[in-house]
């Protein structure tokens, strides 16, 4: 299945199993921090690889990274972005500290941090994998600080040699309490390989 | 696919910044500067003819098209990028025996994951390769790690400007 091949019902189907992965996800992230998190609405995306690392802001924006490979029945991967300031926040929340208290990114916060990932793509792919009846697993989380476009590379990686365009479903978490302006602007991406398409939808029953 | 013919004052005195995406290339002449952020595991490569001052910069994505899937866009393996390079650099007058490279990127960010981190060595391996075939040679290099960079090329001087958060500003 190439990217571009996919039908308006396929689409479809993508985004419904984005939106299911993503409120899990929401929900898990709403539990760890203890207060709600709110979820934009899952976007579904066919992207040409070049244009993967504007995907999020600007191109040498400081990020906190985590990304996980998915073993199992779907090839691919899953990856949580954050700018700095809301990974720092992040990690004061789950110590149950106000945010601010954290400055620095050391190797505590950046266990912490990639911990919060850690749970939000397992809750993630539990969900799609119930959904869709699919055996899937998350590898060990791998992490990185650094410019969010270099962080995208591993999409257009993985994806280069075999399509021009990426998968990309993303969700985007917002913690309304603090207003518009402060909030987690975090985002899960669910990077299916474009070889495991057809698994995905044929379990979805729109091969 | 970023064709010679459609960047930006190519093959006059283009004024000004050329960004170049992931997987594309350009060539432009002094006093036109190159850049292309944000290297992680792609590799950055640029040539440079020191008399005519033009120069050109690929943002290499992978090493090899072996093996793809059949794509309208091959500006972005490192075995048909570097040649074309050359091709473009030449058929605008430059001697191929002038040219000279600086490469940087190719690192591994990711380091926990296997897969990705080879995925910049192979780039760094291939590119060298690609260099030694065509007898160019590779002045200054920056390369490896586990950190991002930003390269800018002022086609003026020759002199590769490099750019992380860990190390700040280096010049090749």
């Amino acid at each position: 299945m190439r990217p571009r091949d996919l039908s308006e019902v396929q689409i479809d189907a993508l985004k419904e199993v984005g939106s299911i992965g993503a409120g899990h996800a929401a929900t898990a992230l709403s539990q760890l921090v203890d207060k709600t998190v709110h979820l934009e609405m899952p976007t579904f995306e066919l992207i040409p690889i070049g244009e993967v690392p504007h995907v999020f802001g600007g191109k040498e924006e400081l990020v906190g990274a985590v990304y996980t490979r998915l073993l199992g029945d779907i090839a691919g991967g899953m990856l949580f972005v954050a700018p700095r300031a809301t990974a720092i926040a992040l990690v004061d929340m789950l110590r149950s500290r106000p945010v601010g208290t954290t400055k620095s990114f050391g190797h505590e916060e950046e266990a912490t941090f990639t911990h919060v990932a850690s749970v939000l793509t397992s809750a993630y792919l539990a969900a799609i994998a119930r959904m869709a009846d699919l055996n899937l697993l998350p590898s060990s989380p791998a992490f990185a600080l650094d410019m969010v476009g270099a962080v995208l590379e591993v999409v257009t990686a993985e994806v280069g040699m075999k399509a021009d365009t990426a998968v990309l479903s993303r969700s985007r978490f917002c913690d309304l309490e603090q207003g518009v302006d402060s909030y987690v602007d975090a985002a899960l991406f669910f990077l299916p390989d474009p070889d495991s398409l057809d698994v995905l939808l044929g379990r979805l029953g729109v091969a | 696919m970023a064709s010679r013919s459609d960047i930006p004052g190519h093959g006059t005195s283009g004024v000004g910044v050329i960004e170049i995406g992931v997987g594309e290339l350009a060539i432009a002449e002094a006093p036109a500067v190159l850049m292309t952020p944000a290297l992680g595991s792609c590799v950055g490569v640029t040539l440079w003819d020191p008399i005519k001052r033009r120069g050109a910069m690929a943002h290499v994505m992978l090493p090899t098209q072996t093996g793809a899937a059949p794509s309208a866009n091959l500006d972005r393996f490192a075995d048909h990028a570097i040649p074309s390079m050359v091709d473009g650099l030449v058929s605008l007058g430059s001697l191929r025996m002038r040219l000279v490279a600086k490469m940087a990127g190719g690192s591994a960010m990711f380091r926990a994951d296997t897969v990705l981190a080879s995925v910049g060595e192979r780039n760094i391996v291939v590119v060298k390769e690609q260099l030694e075939l065509l007898r160019i040679p590779l002045i200054a290099e920056d390369t490896g790690g586990s950190h991002a960079r930003t390269i800018e090329l002022d086609l003026e001087t020759g002199v590769l400007v490099v750019r992380s958060y860990v190390y700040g500003i280096k010049e090749l």
